[in-house]
């Protein structure tokens, strides 16, 4: 598993936003929202930026990295 | 606000994007029209090879030209070129080790004189071993490209 951890489930849930609505607006699919919510893929950094400016937070506020091992 | 989550939690098991629907489609072109090849055809020649490679073309447009019209969002982003990538990876190193295996066995033959067809026919063996090997690496670079989709990259 990536070791890129991120709260984007929960802060789209605070904006009443869904994955499709977000996917489109950082322009991925919406598999790929889902794929990084279950921390199933780490995105790109231009992506992260872009998720963290869509719900309005910084990029650490939004993910955060934990090494391999210390979870 | 939790039926929204609840609806996502649900689809998200049962969603698939443009490219996995393309994949799945590829994948059930490669099988129905190669299937034959290893398990049917006792006999090889180049007007099946030739055959096939008709088949796939048409099977392959037809499928995708249904996937293209069903989809409406049809964008692929960074992880969608990702998973192509590691596809393309298992497919070189499929067909290398088959060839590498290929090879080996060439070389057997020549060194103990197993090898004893006619010139015709042995243009018709290397013909067919050649488009198993492609057939073999295409279908493992479809396949790890469906299960890269549904494992963390």
């Amino acid at each position: 598993m990536p070791s890129i951890r991120n709260q984007i489930r929960e802060l789209r849930a605070e904006r009443k936003m869904t994955q499709q609505e977000l996917a489109d607006q950082i322009g991925v699919t919406r598999q790929t929202v889902i794929a990084i919510e279950q921390d199933k893929y780490s995105p790109s950094l231009e992506t992260a930026f872009k998720v963290a400016r869509v719900l309005g937070v910084t990029l650490e506020e939004c993910f955060q990295y934990e090494p391999r091992g210390r979870r | 606000m939790s039926n929204i989550f609840d609806m996502e939690r649900i689809a998200m098991a049962i969603s698939l994007s443009y490219r996995e629907k393309s994949l799945y489609a590829s994948l059930v072109a490669e099988l129905v029209v190669y299937g034959p090849y290893f398990f049917l055809h006792r006999q090889n020649s180049v007007n099946k090879v030739a055959g096939m490679i008709i088949g796939i073309i048409v099977l392959q447009i037809i499928l995708q030209s249904i996937i293209a019209a069903l989809t409406r969002n049809r964008i692929t982003d960074e992880r969608d070129r990702l998973i192509e990538l590691r596809g393309y990876r298992v497919g070189y190193f499929t067909l290398a080790s088959l060839m590498v295996l290929g090879l080996g066995m060439l070389w057997f033959h020549s060194a103990f004189g197993h090898l004893s067809m006619e010139g015709r026919w042995v243009g018709l063996h290397f013909l067919s071993a050649f488009f198993g090997m492609l057939v073999i690496s295409d279908i493992a670079k479809t396949a790890a490209q469906i299960v890269a989709y549904r494992r963390a990259l």
